[in-house]
């Protein structure tokens, strides 16, 4: 059965890195498949909608016209991966509105999959945001993000436990580098001579993390 | 046989909900498998009519071939259960007529189980009906719904003149219907479907319908909320189905 992955990158916190993995998973979601949906809901950070303007459309939660509009969107099964940028605004609203309308239910009637991706910090407020989606959220959609440059040692204990992908930091001069609106992932790959590289083996790791949870999604479908 | 079951949804003033809160009692009572016809009051145009067109009839409660229509087939109808929605401003008269015509004696001897669900609005009048309305309610089960759906608020700013309507009515039960999201209920009235069609994301024919995800979850939501009230006044055990059956499309 065709399965439509939906993943949705989030975090109650601003600057913890939600756009830019929402930017590499994006772009090797297109590169793999030719075809990516991503929905910025972003209004006071760093915006996913500036840095792949050909991909994003932007959305918002706010009001039930917003809603309307992402989420009958995202519940269709068309085969296009969706990727989901959700500011820290609007990471309440969300999922009490997803807990509300059942959209985890429907989606897995519908086949369409949604991932959690929960970027991590070591926080109060991320530790009860973490807590909520435990609750609603069955723990095989549930993945924190553990991004080495804001956690900075190790996860809050509950967060560890859960299923976890690693994105390593970057020295600041690549960060700044990465963080241009020109840079592209894909890009980097394709025209970087030097594979060995720290940026190019950093790019390669994430996309090779991407890649595996999206293996581990289907397989997960196939029991 | 089960004993014929009559309840009046009803209250003296418009627009507090009442159509809306006789839906939700047939969606619950269709879900629950429980036979159900209604009356709309509402004459000639009925509002209920239209969401349920198949089991409700429109009548005029005033005149006396229509109260035949309604009392002298309870015995014989096969559904066990009816519904009356009372129009706005016949609550009383119509409970006056009941009695003058010994129904209300007949649910006092038992012989039929009778209920009124009185939808109360945001008024002194409203809450004035009540003490009204309450020298009919012997025999009767009483439940006194404030309806949040159009988000009323309800003399929370003085308990003392709440607490002296609410607590006129012996053996009222109070229940809460919570507020719908504006954009789902304008959908549904769109739509002149049953609630739980609705959810079904079918047309009034049975026929695969197009609703929005998003509207349909908060029906589905608000719908599961009001029927755990009425699952919580026993309202199956009123009318002599036993318990609940699980449902689809609830949680």
């Amino acid at each position: 059965m065709l399965i439509t992955p939906v993943y949705i990158i989030c975090s109650p916190r601003p600057l913890v890195g939600k756009t830019l993995i929402a930017r590499q998973l994006s772009e090797f979601l297109l590169l793999k498949n030719g075809d990516v949906t991503a929905f910025d809901i972003n209004l006071k950070e760093p915006s996913l909608l500036e840095f792949l303007p050909d991909i994003t459309e932007t959305a918002e939660v706010d009001d039930t016209f917003g809603k309307m509009a992402l989420m009958d969107r995202v519940i269709i099964n068309d085969g296009i991966a969706k990727v989901i940028d959700l500011g820290f605004h609007a990471f309440d609203e969300f999922f009490k509105m997803s807990e509300e309308i059942g959209f985890m239910k429907e989606a897995a009637r519908r086949g369409v999959a949604p991932v959690i991706l929960f970027v991590a910090d070591a926080d109060r407020v991320s530790a009860r945001g973490f807590a909520t989606l435990r609750e609603q959220i069955p723990k095989s959609a549930l993945v924190v993000v553990d991004n080495e440059y804001v956690v900075r040692g190790e996860l809050p204990e509950a967060m560890a436990r859960s299923r976890i992908l690693r994105i390593a930091a970057l020295p600041s001069f690549l960060k700044t580098y990465v963080d241009r609106l020109t840079f592209s992932f894909t890009g980097f790959l394709r025209n970087e001579g030097n594979s060995s590289s720290e940026l190019h083996q950093w790019v390669r790791r994430n996309y090779l993390s991407f890649r595996e949870l999206e293996l581990s999604l289907i397989l997960q479908r196939s029991f | 046989m089960a004993k014929p079951v009559v309840i009046v949804v009803g209250a003296d003033k418009g627009g507090v909900g009442k159509t809306t809160v006789s839906r939700t009692l047939l969606d619950y009572f269709s879900a629950n498998n429980v036979p159900t016809r209604a009356f709309d009051t509402e004459s000639p145009r009925g509002t209920l009519k239209r969401f349920h067109p198949d089991i409700t009839e429109i009548v005029d409660m005033t005149t006396t071939t229509d109260q035949m229509k309604i009392f002298d087939t309870l015995n014989s109808a096969s559904p066990s259960v009816t519904v009356i929605d009372v129009r706005a401003g016949l609550l009383s008269p119509a409970l006056a007529s009941l009695r003058d015509i010994g129904f209300l004696d007949a649910a006092k001897s038992g012989q039929i189980t009778f209920a009124v669900f009185h939808i109360l609005g945001p008024s002194i009048a409203s809450l004035d009906e009540i003490a009204e309305t309450a020298n009919f309610m012997v025999g009767a089960k009483y439940f006194l719904v404030k309806n949040f759906i159009n988000n009323t608020s309800f003399f929370e700013w003085d308990q003392a003149t709440y607490n002296a309507y609410f607590h006129r009515i012996k053996d009222a039960t109070e229940l809460t219907i919570p507020k719908l999201n504006e954009m789902a209920y304008e959908q549904v009235e769109v739509a002149s479907v049953p609630f739980l069609k609705f959810v079904a994301n079918k047309g009034t024919l049975d026929e695969a319908a197009n609703y929005s995800f998003v509207l349909r979850g908060y029906v589905r939501h608000w719908l599961a909320n009001v029927w755990s009230e009425f699952d919580r006044i026993k309202l199956t055990d009123l009318v002599g189905s036993g318990k609940p059956a699980l449902r689809s499309g609830e949680k």
